[in-house]
């Protein structure tokens, strides 16, 4: 039994990392109706940034963090004016492809500036973790999962209760309808990069202490963040929450009781299972009750 | 004086002479193909594995170079990928001028690069340590660190003649290197009369290694034993070890006490045994290229020299056969016998394996100390 509650401690751990991840990609999925495959290289790239500002320039650790997230901000407009802006008006497959190559150049360009070396980060919390019963609670993934639950409300708050939500919502359905109705449209979109940015920037230094700084930290998650996706319900949040602690722990208890070589193909059975059986995931509307 | 065409003819042929005789010189070289992981998972310990190979060839051509010629490296990034290491290799493979060729220290690689080599026929030293990469038949493979059988035997040995243990863990990494040393290792404990408790394959580069020490603790061991191809996996490892209360003797294959290992686990690797083709104090050659390595970088300590001893090995065989013709040198290759490498002492067979032991060294707060070589016979 000890055993079984560690594997699903660990489980919905590693999964809160998948559903952090994933919160970034329903972000530009609702409001700009975009899959960024660069999303795992933002936690990269946010991890890099904590590790400069702490690591090599010694800056104390939260104004290391808030200043990592603020320039994760700031890039996500960047990155929106490079990869996105210039392919706006020509459907989504020209956008998927520019984000992914954007991912390649990012992940090379790490490469190029910072060296191979992966580094080690310090963690939150001085303590390792906490002991309950015969369960070992690390304290990083206790830090994610209380986090990743925070961004959720908020990021539940921002589209379902607030002017700029609702905006961003118009934008993601019907850009020139929104525009008609005086919302500035490009400004939304922008601001949900931003975010979007933020939110990767902000994984990346919760998983930094756990996988280590690389310029592979993406790829490790990047996949199973989007297979979380899919799971959940295309675009939901909420669903990117659970398909992404599913993900986790359905990964773990394989991996504990029928084969760890096999661990990756478990999250990837498990997506295949839910396109066959239900493609719109958990939480997503069938297309047919749209119309 | 006035330019006629006769002397403006002249002037050009002249000049274009000078350029071919220059050109011609600075051609002169014994050209050596290099296959490294300049960008990737392994682009830290290819960029350790460059350094020591230049600073190798600096010595060759300080010493009057090889047949007389100075030595040039042309090197291609294997991305340390299959797909990487083949299209590189083709890369070089297609420069006629090109003597011989260092290849890869990943097992994987040097299995998916041995089919081209076959084609090729010229001389590829490399550091993958699977077993078999010198018993298929590839007549143009010369290893230049000790093979698995060895690794595994000597972690076998240590583990169960020193540290007295009985019940082995062994987690190795499903690829070719892993599984080799698995293998290697299942076989030498099975000749001391050991089965172990556990032999746990794992996929490279996972986030999480807790069913994995789970296992491990299930299964009741004494030690364990470790065949890791990426640092930041060994480094997840070890952090759960502790952090789930397994405190039993560790002993692993060379990755746990490289440089980015230790850098990473820190203080979970305390009091951890692994064994190591190249130690700095292991002999005086190690120590004088440890020295030489660090005055050029900083005062940083190389985590192999197996790149440093495959220039030398192939300067003193092109220089012994007087020659870079391929099956000469091949010959000169397989005729070392006692040549004092900073990996230790060479003797090649006729599969092309030079080295027949390891060192064993603790990790003692961060500080990589040396115990006792283990060598074989064969």
């Amino acid at each position: 039994m000890g055993i079984l509650l560690q594997l699903l401690f660990t489980g919905l751990g590693i999964g809160a990392i998948y559903a952090l991840v994933a919160l970034g990609f329903v972000l530009l999925i609702r409001a700009a109706g975009v899959v960024n495959f660069g999303q795992g290289e933002f936690a990269m790239l946010g991890a890099y940034l904590l590790v400069i500002f702490f690591n090599l320039l010694a800056l104390p650790y939260w104004v290391a963090i808030l200043l990592s997230i603020a320039i994760m901000a700031a890039f996500g407009v960047v990155f929106a004016g490079a990869t996105y802006w210039p392919l706006r008006n020509r459907g989504g497959l020209p956008v998927i492809i520019s984000t992914i190559g954007a991912s390649i150049f990012l992940e090379n360009m790490v490469l190029v500036l910072y060296g191979p070396a992966a580094e080690q980060v310090d963690g939150l919390f001085d303590a390792p973790g906490i002991q309950v019963g015969p369960v070992f609670m690390d304290s990083q993934y206790l830090s994610i999962m209380v986090i990743a639950t925070l961004l959720v409300l908020l990021q539940y708050l921002i589209f379902e209760k607030t002017l700029l939500g609702k905006k961003l919502q118009a934008t993601s359905q019907d850009k020139e309808m929104a525009s008609l109705l005086g919302i500035p449209v490009a400004a939304m979109i922008l601001i949900t990069f931003a975010y979007s940015s933020a939110i990767g920037g902000i994984a990346g230094i919760l998983i930094a202490p756990i996988l280590f700084v690389s310029t592979g930290l993406a790829s490790i998650i990047a996949l199973k963040a989007f297979a979380a996706n899919i799971i959940g319900g295309y675009g939901s949040i909420p669903g990117a929450i659970l398909g992404g602690l599913a993900l986790g722990v359905v990964e773990t208890l394989g991996a504990a009781y029928i084969s760890v070589p096999y661990k990756d193909a478990f999250a990837f059975l498990m997506l295949l299972a839910f396109l066959l059986i239900r493609p719109q995931g958990l939480f997503g509307e069938k297309i047919s009750e749209k119309a | 004086m006035t330019l006629t065409r006769r002397t403006a003819l002249a002037s050009a042929a002249a000049v274009s002479s000078f350029a071919i005789i220059g050109r011609a010189r600075a051609d002169d070289t014994v050209k050596i193909g290099v296959c490294s992981p300049l960008t990737g998972a392994a682009a830290e310990v290819g960029r350790i594995q460059l350094n020591s190979l230049k600073l190798s060839t600096e010595h060759v051509n300080a010493k009057g170079g090889i047949v007389g010629r100075k030595v040039e490296l042309i090197i291609e990034d294997d991305a340390t990928t299959n797909p990487g290491v083949v299209l590189a290799f083709s890369r070089l493979a297609a420069n006629p001028d090109i003597a011989a060729f260092i290849g890869s220290i990943r097992s994987t690689q040097v299995n998916a690069m041995a089919p081209d080599v076959a084609k090729v026929g010229k001389p590829v030293m490399f550091g993958g340590t699977d077993p078999t990469l010198t018993h298929n038949g590839y007549k143009w493979l010369f290893r230049c660190r000790p093979n698995d059988s060895f690794s595994a035997r000597v972690i076998a040995d240590y583990g169960v003649k020193t540290l007295n243990k009985k019940k082995w863990a062994i987690v190795a990494s499903t690829d070719a290197f892993g599984t080799g040393g698995q293998k290697a290792l299942v076989d030498a404990l099975s000749k001391a009369g050991i089965t172990p408790v556990l032999v746990q394959g794992y996929s490279n580069q996972q986030a999480d290694f807790t069913p994995v020490v789970l296992a491990v603790k299930q299964a009741e061991a004494d030690i364990v034993a470790s065949y890791f191809t990426f640092e930041p996996d060994l480094a997840v490892f070890a952090r759960q070890l502790v952090q789930l209360g397994v405190r039993i003797p560790w002993v692993g294959s060379p990755s746990i006490v490289s440089p980015v290992s230790v850098g990473l686990a820190k203080a979970a690797l305390n009091g951890t045994y692994g064994i190591a083709d190249f130690t700095p104090d292991a002999n005086d050659e190690s120590r004088a290229f440890t020295a030489a390595y660090g005055k050029i970088y900083n005062n940083a300590i190389p985590d192999s020299g197996w790149t440093y001893d495959a220039m030398q090995i192939l300067a003193l065989a092109m220089n012994t056969a007087k020659s870079t013709e391929p099956a000469k040198v091949r010959d000169a290759i397989l005729a070392i016998k006692g040549y004092k490498g900073t990996e230790g002492i060479y003797n090649y067979d006729q599969n092309g394996d030079g080295l027949r032991g390891y060192n064993v060294v603790k990790n003692e707060g961060g500080k990589i100390v040396y115990d006792k070589h283990i060598e074989f016979d064969a």
